[in-house]
């Protein structure tokens, strides 16, 4: 990118959104996204969440190195929410830079991609949990994803859920939306930037009804009290009242024709996620 | 020591690196209750002194590959990689191992400087990975990528996909690379057999294993779907290509139109009944066993 990154950024107490943005074309238009991860800081211990893209993981090991030497517990754990690149493909770099880590979630197939790490994998269920200090990271039902084997995260200490696919939607660089969260982002049509997901990643979106899902997915929001939402692709949310009711009326354009408010044709293929 | 072996599926032409891995809860591409093994299939296609590699494999699999790489081809050679799902580890952990090795002249791929999506490593000191060089393919449901002058090979928007996939059409084997798809024949034995021979007998492909089989794994969205689109697509590439094999990325071989007639239909007949006209769509939990 050609302008200064303005991550790493604290989004709520102890959470802290690192990466950079990737950009993208749709039909004939600029968009960014991010493949970003989380630094979550407890009294004991931090956790890295999502490794980012692997283009991207010089900046989140300068943006880690910079949190972690501020006087913040050491490293001890990274959580995967799946088992694309773009979320885990810097596995193998953060453990050599950390070695003494250890690798959480569904943990299918990182025994393939990184024989050499494979005795640090834990495995884990939704409703585990680990123990930072003072806050936990829960795993959770994965409302919206793609690989059977997601997990998503809810961190205790901010209420902040780390949904990984879920909220996956771009920015508008030219409207200076880049490091800023949902809410500060007052152009960004929510319908338009989830929609470049929808056909490019989350295809399956596009032929069932959505409304189910965001039913599901506002459930849950409710049942853990989130707070805060931290997603690998999208803007966090920081104000859910704000914002969620326009991430529920994108979300369900998007679904099945149909069914929905608008027709979506499926013309072209993923590139992100 | 894991089966790893080479599969000629067309003379001279196009061969299968074959390794295993076992079936143990922890594959993403198959049941969490699948037992036994499967094997991940690169496909090297060769002509006219070219080659090209769909998919790269796992890394736990880097010296088999590289070793059935240099059987085959020789390090001067060109050799092109084809990445089918760039966004997972089977098509893309070898990717930098084989061009370093290789003469790796070009990589297909649908975003640019593929080399930012495939670089896993940390290099120290003054270690460098080449760079490759991105060919982007086409967009659109249907294009032609060149192995050599005089043979091109189809390009398709996998027409059922979970993420972004492509599926190849090879004209001159009649073959189908499949990806993801028709991958649901694994053995009880590492060593196989991995190639379904036209007078073999396929016991396990019909409705309720097919149905089963891609609702616990990648296609667990598909019930209660809108899969008309789906159906027509999937049908389209039936009846626009003469196939003879299908090349999954994963599991065993199929050779023979007879083998072709039956995937194909068997995978109709579960969308037809999984369409949202016969069963309502509902939300599926993680784990749910269909």
């Amino acid at each position: 990118m050609d302008i200064e990154n303005p991550l790493p950024r604290e989004i709520a107490r102890g959470v802290f959104w690192l990466g950079d943005c990737l950009e993208q074309f749709h039909k004939g238009k600029s968009y960014h996204s991010y493949n970003a991860a989380f630094l979550l800081c407890g009294d004991d211990a931090s956790m890295l969440i999502e490794t980012g893209h692997p283009k991207d993981f010089p900046a989140i090991e300068r943006q880690m190195i910079e949190l972690l030497t501020a006087d913040r517990p050491p490293l001890k754990y990274l959580f995967v929410t799946h088992q694309e690149t773009p979320h885990s493909g810097g596995l193998g770099r953060v453990f050599q830079n950390w070695p003494d880590i250890t690798v959480h979630g569904d943990v299918a197939d990182y025994h393939l991609a990184f024989p050499q790490h494979a005795d640090r994998l834990v495995s884990m269920e939704v409703g585990d949990e680990i123990d930072l200090g003072g806050r936990k990271l829960v795993a959770v039902e994965p409302v919206i994803r793609d690989l059977r084997t997601t997990l998503w995260g809810f961190d205790t200490g901010a209420n902040c859920l780390f949904p990984g696919d879920g909220l996956a939607y771009s920015h508008y660089h030219q409207d200076g939306h880049c490091g800023l969260v949902a809410e500060e982002a007052t152009s960004l049509d929510l319908e338009d930037v989830l929609a470049v997901f929808a056909e490019r990643a989350l295809y399956w979106t596009t032929t069932t009804d959505m409304r189910i899902y965001v039913d599901q997915l506002e459930a849950l929001l409710d049942e853990l009290g989130v707070e805060t939402i931290a997603p690998t692709h999208g803007l966090p949310v920081t104000d859910l009242a704000l914002t969620m009711p326009k991430v529920r009326d994108g979300l369900i354009a998007e679904g099945d024709p149909e069914l929905s408010v608008r027709h979506i044709s499926n013309v072209d293929q993923p590139e992100v996620t | 020591m894991a089966f790893s072996g080479i599969t000629e599926l067309s003379p001279g032409s196009v061969y299968a690196l074959q390794n295993a891995f076992e079936l143990n809860g922890r594959i993403s591409a198959y049941p969490d209750s699948a037992r036994g093994y499967s094997v991940s299939n690169c496909y090297l296609l060769k002509a006219d002194g070219r080659s090209m590699l769909l998919d790269t494999g796992y890394t736990a699999h880097e010296t088999e590959i590289l070793e059935q790489l240099g059987s085959l081809v020789e390090p001067d050679a060109p050799l092109s990689l084809f990445p089918l799902r760039i966004n997972e580890f089977m098509s893309v952990s070898n990717a930098m191992a084989i061009a370093r090795r290789f003469n790796v002249v070009e990589c297909f791929s649908n975003v640019p400087d593929i080399e930012e999506w495939i670089e896993f490593e940390t290099l120290r000191g003054e270690e460098r990975n080449p760079i490759l060089k991105t060919t982007i393919i086409e967009r659109g449901d249907h294009s032609q990528v060149a192995l050599s002058p005089g043979r091109k090979v189809d390009v398709l928007n996998a027409p059922i996909r979970l993420i972004s996939t492509r599926w190849i059409y090879d004209a001159a084997s009649k073959t189908l690379f499949s990806s993801d798809m028709f991958s649901h024949l694994w053995r009880d034995r590492e060593d196989g057999p991995w190639l379904l021979g036209d007078n073999d007998t396929d016991d396990v492909t019909n409705y309720s294993f097919v149905r089963s089989f891609l609702l616990n794994t990648r296609y667990w969205w598909i019930e209660g779907g809108n899969l008309t689109p789906i159906r027509k697509a999937v049908a389209d590439v039936y009846d626009r290509f003469e196939i003879e094999n299908i090349a999954p990325g994963y599991g065993t071989i199929l050779r023979g139109r007879r083998h072709v007639d039956r995937q194909f239909q068997v995978l109709d007949d579960v969308l037809d009944q999984l369409d949202r006209t016969r069963v309502a769509p509902a939300y599926v939990p993680r784990g749910l066993v269909r």
